[in-house]
């Protein structure tokens, strides 16, 4: 007869197995956000309808970024987009995933000699999965998506941790390139 | 009578014999533009929306360093006559102010903020042209103005991703780049009279 004798784990070993078993829901059931800032986002219709049917992989979109666990970036961001972003990216629950869409995320694209527009992402938010194209094909958008998913598996989609802990570096570029990342407009005030 | 050039016609007449323009211009049968000075504007865009020109469809800017002038450009439309009448006015560039139109078009109000953020015209009438509206804490000349530079304004401001090259030149081959820039010198050598 096998033994049942169990040794005592650890706390750590606990929750690394809660953590494992939560992220086997969570990357089967993701809940994006869109932030359709640019014309990335034309990729996102096909993904989501029957042409590629995005709910295969279990993904939907969400309306409220407080439920949401992926923020899909699509395109470039303007300086005051950006200052939105932030808002949002801070309001999402933990843990929280981005996706990069274009190369103007990446390197800033055409736009590169913009006075408006930004030119890397990950210098003022972590990103986690980067598709590139200008733009993508909805076949690089699905296999972004399913490659989030093996980086959720794998443990390496870690950028919500990480702006925890370069949270200072993130707020000096983020404060270089805003001025300030408060709002300040006559909606808010 | 629609998409006449009698509209024009008409709309031609009518200013002319009433104002005293700078420069006129027929665009098409749908399109004119008119060059008054400053002080005019405000009276010509009143007779205008006596008219039936009742639509402000839009006001910007344009630079002109040169001539060291910013152009008004105030675009109304008809409903009545498929006519669109430019109204144009000359600033001067160092000290651009152009009373706001605010009492004749309200609608003017996001325009002239705009105008304002772009190209730094002040219009004192509006009550918040100075707001800032598209743009948030520009802390440079304003960016439509030629004088502005767009990439170094980028340079200075947002990070750049560095690439390393780490690409091989197979067979020592000569750089596509390096032999279309020697073609082009070539051809404009010869083009000046240069030898072959």
């Amino acid at each position: 007869m096998l033994s049942t004798k169990f040794t005592k784990m650890t706390k750590e070993e606990v929750d690394r197995k809660w953590w494992e078993i939560g992220d086997f829901f969570r990357r089967n059931s993701l809940w994006m956000l869109m932030y359709c800032t640019g014309c990335c986002a034309i990729e996102l219709p096909p993904a989501m309808t029957s042409a590629y049917d995005m709910e295969r992989l279990g993904m939907g979109p969400m309306a409220t970024p407080r439920q949401a666990d992926v923020l899909l970036v699509t395109g470039y961001l303007s300086l005051k987009t950006l200052r939105r972003l932030i808002y949002t990216y801070e309001q999402m629950s933990e843990p929280k995933y981005v996706v990069g869409f274009g190369s103007c995320t990446i390197n800033g694209g055409i736009y590169h000699d913009s006075h408006a527009v930004i030119n890397q992402l990950d210098q003022y938010v972590p990103v986690d999965v980067y598709v590139a194209g200008c733009m993508p094909n909805t076949e690089a958008v699905m296999n972004g998506f399913v490659d989030l998913m093996d980086l959720i598996k794998s443990k390496k989609a870690n950028g919500w941790k990480d702006y925890h802990k370069r949270y200072e570096w993130y707020l000096e570029n983020q404060k270089a390139a805003l001025g300030e990342v408060r709002v300040h407009d006559e909606f808010h005030e | 009578m629609t998409n006449s050039m009698n509209n024009v016609d008409y709309i031609s007449n009518l200013v002319e014999s009433n104002f005293k323009l700078i420069e006129k211009e027929i665009v098409n049968k749908n399109q004119v533009s008119y060059i008054i000075d400053k002080e005019s504007v405000h009276s010509l865009l009143t007779f205008l929306k006596t008219n039936g020109w009742i639509q402000l469809s839009y006001l910007s800017a344009i630079d002109w360093p040169k001539e060291n002038k910013f152009e008004l450009v105030y675009i109304v439309f008809n409903w009545e006559m498929p006519v669109y009448i430019q109204v144009r006015a000359m600033l001067d560039r160092n000290n651009p102010v152009m009373p706001s139109i605010l009492p004749i078009f309200p609608g003017c109000k996001y325009y002239e903020r705009e105008t304002h953020e772009f190209f730094g015209i002040k219009f004192p009438g509006n009550p918040d042209h100075e707001k800032q509206l598209i743009l948030e804490e520009w802390d440079e000349i304003p960016p439509l103005r030629k004088d502005f530079d767009p990439r170094a304004y980028s340079d200075k401001k947002f990070a750049k991703r560095e690439y390393t090259e780490d690409f091989v030149n197979l067979n020592g081959q000569e750089s596509k780049q390096i032999i279309r820039k020697q073609r082009k010198t070539k051809i404009m050598n010869v083009r000046k009279g240069g030898k072959k």
